[in-house]
């Protein structure tokens, strides 16, 4: 039986609407195997991205429960789940979410800081940039690199603080298939020489493959999971 | 097209309010200016004619006609009543009285039954229209026919003066030999009436009844008929024709029409010497228009600034709209909108503003004049007369421009939008923050130089300054552009230094500093350019409310200072002394002796309203002997020490040491004297010297200099005299304190003044004159007089201006501040997403903007303060110049009051408070998922 990192139960999330309660998420089931690739894939508007969102305690579901290494995160306090990002959870957004006014070696820097970790910050930065392949850019504005070196940054940014785990929303969305395979290629690499586990999702089904474990979701349901 | 304007603002409703705030304050300000102006300028006429009315005890609107000695012209005299007659519809000023008198020469006369007493007095037959409703009679009864009587004898009517002067009786009759009627007969009258004048206060009587001490009037109409036909009279007529205009209805505007007709009038009636034209509100108007021109300037120039910051406020406002609907503008163009089609938006969007701002901001502006007006000093208000405000059309004038302004400042950023396609935005957008323009180009070193050129000529020039201010020039305009210069040119280098001093906490101790603040400490220091315009616009408002109020406490503080110095006490007076001068004048050896008023009658009063008092003798005349000539108009002041410090006001900061210590010193020796400062620079006098010094009889009085005194309670170092040459010129006074007893001793007991400190308040020294009777020869009270100077049109200007442009940095501060952050915290949602999903707390945001707010606004505030003070500090020294008169005795002092500080940083921080708030609220309501999913756009 492999290792289970997050396990999701019967996760629902309404948003209210002018017509009534809507259903992103209609009751999910999910099993996130611990330093593997999972992926979640599905159309726009699936409800991926809040799953996912659901999955890395930031935002609550409206009923079920998720338990992030036994432990239940909904019932966690705001503070509690700060922590828990903070320390043990990496982000990689769909909009490259740089901070504007730092350089690439400072948003790496800025996991560190932010996960309170204050020894040769330097150093792993750029052991993290390096990573991605952007050491050379370490010092270049978010404004001064092209879209792929944005999200790679932002990758490096979310495994600097050696998370537990990475979330990745679309991390090969605005990208080119070629820019994107080498995300997904790194992706790839941290779960096997770093034991991370990866959570990403994407539309793109020439990706799914690579993934140890895909759940296809289609309005708000898991249509199609395999482990 | 409105339509979709009115949903766009809608949309965007909390920075078009913010838009309608600037424009309407900037609309209320600039309308209300001209209706200030006006009002309190038309204030100060109507005062002023009543102040002529008081002092002269003459009516102010009064026009005279008068021939200058009895003429038989009778087209001249024609030509002088036509004359009175227009006088109201050519000033444009209603006439309240009109009167005639003419009189022919006095002649000789026969009474009917001669008396020795009533011989060789010559009468003079008269006339006065409107007499009998003027009049009352004391005895007898009016002419009431315009016919003579069957007896051919006319009734007259003469005042009880004239009845006395010419020795008549009631019912005399008297007859004219040598004044014939027009069938040649001898003019006969008869006394039938005495009067006076109906009440004392009737402006008709231009001169009194009795000042007609030989005039016995008849019926106008019979005096016409009988003496005023044709061209060539048969006897000489004096006349006068008094038009008396209703004062109390010229207007200020109106002042330039009515002195040019004033004028016209002179030329046409009087000659080189004659004057026979004369009015009394000429002088009145001409020294008026010499203030309005000084007010119309000095508030124009200190508003000047505010105008300027409402304006960037408004482009201020307006660019942050437009940064946030660039995408906006952006999509429409690429869908094909033409750049006319943008403009048009804009321009519509800043037509209705202007227009809403229009209806509410002028009569706000009226509003506003009525507050200013109540205005008594900074931040004060006192319950007096309404101010005379009324919207003219000078004022909606002034009001349509300034919106013509603000749309241009509203439509002029769009323009420049509108030339970038969305491909320009992103590419803008993604261009790293440059050095704004203005950096590059050394403004804020140029506006520094200029304007530190500017004060040094100022400075260089104070003297003529000075001199045009005393010969009533108003103050250089340019010296106002100058300090407002300064502010804008020390506020834009503060801007381009913060960032190193943050840069230098920031590095100082960079491990030291959380996530968070680590943060905030590089947006603070790397987006410079947007936080420039708020840091700039915070620092001016800031330093402009301190100079504001430094300005106004300056002027204010010290012209009370110099008041109460050149006074000398709270009450200084001197009652009218008994003296023998009438013996003295017929017998010249004998001594010229006074007798002394019951000093006691106001030491009684100590503890009923006098808390000290003290015995001051003062002369003015002494003179002295020193090297090279005499010293004339020395001023000898002789004082009770412990008295006269107990009693004296005097401020401790105009003396290096305590001014008791001098007072101590004299006290020690009867001969120890105290001299001016001057005596020791102009003619070497030293401590210990003896000087001689004579009274106006010369009578010498011996003097051991104890010490020298730059100041000395009502002592005036140097006074400015128009010279004969028209300029004004500097004179020293030389002063010389001994004792009391030792001039009383030398001198004789003189008048001296009785200086008095008050308990609380001036009152009870009216009620013990009253009381008692007196008449006082020297009385000046301190708070009276201050009362009367703030009435000053120029200071009470300047205080509700400097008032109402506080009160509108205060409120300008409130709202850009506000809109700035709040649409900082909008625009950056993304990234407190970012920074939550990181695991930042709440707190640890909240903490993060604190200190942004800290570095962004609290350093503005604080360099703003320190502008102020800097600019208050070169400045007012030469600003002040402009409001005080040529009485300035006291050295300049900077005043500061520290209540106005913390009125200015407690809604400074009140609205901070407020912002964070609201921004608390903002931030605790975003959903990270949420902020992240914008993020997404």
């Amino acid at each position: 039986m492999t290792d289970i990192l997050i396990e999701a139960r019967g996760v629902k999330r309404g948003f209210p609407t002018s017509g009534g309660e809507f259903w992103a998420l209609k009751g999910i089931d999910a099993a996130i195997p611990r330093g593997k690739l999972t992926i979640l894939k599905g159309r726009s508007g699936s409800g991926k991205t809040t799953f996912m969102n659901i999955l890395g305690a930031l935002d609550r579901p409206s009923e079920g429960d998720v338990l992030y290494a036994g432990k239940s995160i909904v019932r966690m306090s705001e503070k509690q789940r700060a922590h828990l990002r903070r320390t043990q959870i990496g982000f990689v957004f769909q909009s490259v979410a740089l901070i504007p006014m730092m350089n690439a070696q400072e948003n790496v820097e800025y996991a560190l800081r932010m996960a309170r970790i204050s020894k040769n910050r330097q150093q792993r930065a750029l052991e993290c940039l390096k990573m991605v392949g952007l050491s050379a850019r370490a010092r270049h504005m978010p404004q001064e690199l092209s879209g792929g070196e944005q999200q790679r940054v932002a990758i490096a940014r979310a495994l600097a603080h050696s998370p537990k785990v990475i979330f990745a929303d679309e991390p090969t969305g605005e990208l080119d298939t070629l820019t994107g395979l080498q995300v997904v290629k790194i992706f790839k690499d941290l779960t096997e020489q770093e034991g991370v586990t990866i959570v990403m999702t994407t539309h793109d089904t020439s990706l799914m493959e690579v993934g140890d474990a895909v759940y296809e979701l289609e309005d708000g349901e898991v249509i199609h999971g395999s482990v | 097209m409105i339509r979709f304007v009115l949903r766009k603002m809608l949309s965007k409703k909390w920075m078009v309010l913010a838009l309608l705030v600037g424009n309407i304050l900037l609309i209320s300000i600039t309308a209300g200016n001209p209706m200030y102006t006006r009002a309190v300028l038309q204030r100060t006429l109507t005062r002023n004619l009543e102040t002529y009315l008081v002092e002269n005890n003459a009516y102010p609107g009064l026009v005279t006609f008068r021939t200058s000695s009895s003429s038989k012209d009778g087209a001249l005299l024609r030509q002088y009543e036509q004359g009175a007659r227009e006088t109201s519809e050519r000033f444009g000023v209603d006439a309240v009285e009109t009167a005639d008198v003419l009189y022919l020469t006095s002649a000789e006369n026969e009474l009917l039954v001669p008396r020795e007493d009533a011989e060789d007095k010559n009468i003079s037959i008269g006339m006065m229209t409107d007499l009998p409703e003027h009049s009352e009679l004391v005895a007898g009864e009016f002419y009431s026919s315009d016919e003579p009587g069957e007896d051919g004898v006319i009734d007259a009517v003469l005042s009880e003066r004239a009845l006395m002067e010419l020795n008549l009786l009631l019912g005399d009759e008297v007859s004219f030999p040598e004044v014939l009627d027009p069938s040649g007969n001898p003019i006969r009258i008869r006394i039938a009436g005495v009067f006076r004048n109906r009440s004392s206060d009737d402006i008709f009587w231009v001169r009194t009844p009795s000042s007609y001490q030989d005039v016995c009037f008849i019926s106008p109409a019979l005096f016409e008929s009988y003496f005023l036909q044709g061209d060539e009279l048969e006897y000489g007529v004096n006349a006068s024709y008094y038009v008396l205009l209703d004062y109390t209805a010229m207007r200020g505007d109106q002042a330039q029409q009515i002195l040019s007709v004033a004028d016209a009038y002179r030329a046409e009636f009087n000659g080189r010497t004659i004057q026979n034209y004369r009015d009394n509100f000429s002088t009145v108007l001409t020294d008026y228009l010499e203030i309005a021109k000084k007010v119309n300037v000095t508030l124009w120039v200190l508003q000047t600034p505010i105008f300027a910051l409402l304006a960037a406020f408004i482009f201020m406002v307006s660019r942050q709209m437009l940064e946030m609907e660039q995408n906006e503008i952006a999509v429409i163009k690429s869908r094909g909108a033409g750049r006319g089609q943008i403009f048009t938006i804009y321009l519509l969007e800043s037509l209705i503003l202007s227009v809403i701002a229009f209806a509410i901001g002028v009569p706000l502006g009226a509003y506003i004049c009525q507050v200013i007006g109540s205005a008594n000093a900074f931040l004060e208000f006192v319950r007096r007369s309404a101010l005379p405000v009324e919207i003219h059309a000078d004022a909606l004038l002034f009001a349509v421009a300034a919106s013509l302004l603000s749309i241009v400042a509203m439509v002029l950023p769009a323009v420049r939008y509108a030339k970038t396609s969305i491909v320009g935005h992103k590419q803008r957008k993604n261009r790293r923050s440059s050095t704004p323009m203005w950096q590059k180009l050394g403004l804020d070193f140029l506006l520094l130089a200029v304007s530190l050129y500017g004060l040094y000529t100022f400075n260089n020039q104070r003297g003529i300054l000075a001199q045009r201010v005393l010969e009533g020039a108003s103050l250089d305009p340019l010296l106002f552009v100058s300090s407002s210069l300064f502010m804008i040119g020390a506020g834009l280098l503060m801007v381009r230094v913060l960032p190193a001093v943050v840069w230098l906490i920031f590095s100082l101790f960079k491990r030291l500093w959380s996530p968070a603040l680590y943060a905030s400490f590089l947006r603070v220091l790397r987006t410079r350019s947007s936080q420039g315009f708020i840091m700039v616009f915070l620092i001016m408002t800031i330093a402009l409310g301190v100079f504001n109020a430094q300005a106004a406490r300056t002027i204010n503080q010290n012209m009370e200072d110099n008041l109460r110095y050149t006074i000398g006490a709270d009450v200084v007076l001197q009652e009218s002394w008994e003296n023998n001068g009438m013996q003295v004048a017929e017998d010249p050896s004998l001594e010229l002796l006074y007798e002394e008023p019951d000093y006691g009658r106001y030491t009684a009063l100590k503890g009923h309203g006098i808390e000290a008092l003290a015995q001051v003798y003062v002369n003015r005349s002494a003179t002295m002997s020193v090297s090279g000539g005499t010293l004339r108009d020395v001023q000898v002041m002789g004082i009770h020490t412990k008295d006269f410090g107990e009693t004296a006001w005097f401020k401790d900061s105009l003396s290096d040491i305590h001014w008791y210590n001098y007072l101590n010193a004299i006290s020690q020796n009867s001969r120890a004297v105290l001299l001016s400062r001057n005596f020791q620079t102009e003619y070497g006098y030293e401590l210990g010297d003896t000087i001689n010094y004579r009274n106006s009889s010369g009578d010498s009085v011996r003097g051991i200099v104890y010490g020298f005194v730059d100041y000395f309670p009502g002592y005036v170092p140097v006074t400015y005299s128009l010279g004969s040459d028209g300029l004004y010129q500097e004179k020293q006074t030389y002063l010389i304190v001994a004792h009391l007893a030792q001039l009383q001793a030398s001198w004789g007991v003189a008048p001296y003044q009785i200086w008095i400190k008050n308990e609380d308040g001036s009152s009870y020294i009216y009620d013990f004159a009253e009381e008692n009777g007196l008449s006082y020869t020297v009385f000046r009270d301190s708070d009276a007089e201050l009362v009367e100077r703030k009435n000053d049109p120029v200071l009470q200007g300047t205080n509700g201006i400097l008032t109402v442009g506080f009160i509108v940095v205060l409120l300008l501060c409130c709202v850009g501040f506000l809109i700035y952050w709040i649409l900082s915290i909008q625009s950056r949602a993304l990234q407190f997403g970012i920074f939550r999903a990181m695991g930042m707390s709440m707190r640890e945001v909240i903490s993060m903007l604190l200190n942004e707010q800290l570095f962004i606004s609290g350093l503005s505030i604080a360099v703003g303060a320190l502008v102020g003070h800097l600019t208050a500090r070169l400045y007012m020294p030469l600003i002040q110049l402009a409001y005080a008169a040529s009485d300035n005795a006291l050295p300049l002092e900077v005043v500061r009051y520290a209540a106005d500080d913390i009125r200015l940083f407690s809604v400074v921080g009140g609205m901070m408070l407020l912002c964070m708030v609201i921004l608390g609220v903002l931030i605790s309501r975003m959903k990270i998922a949420q902020a992240l999913k914008l993020g997404e756009d």
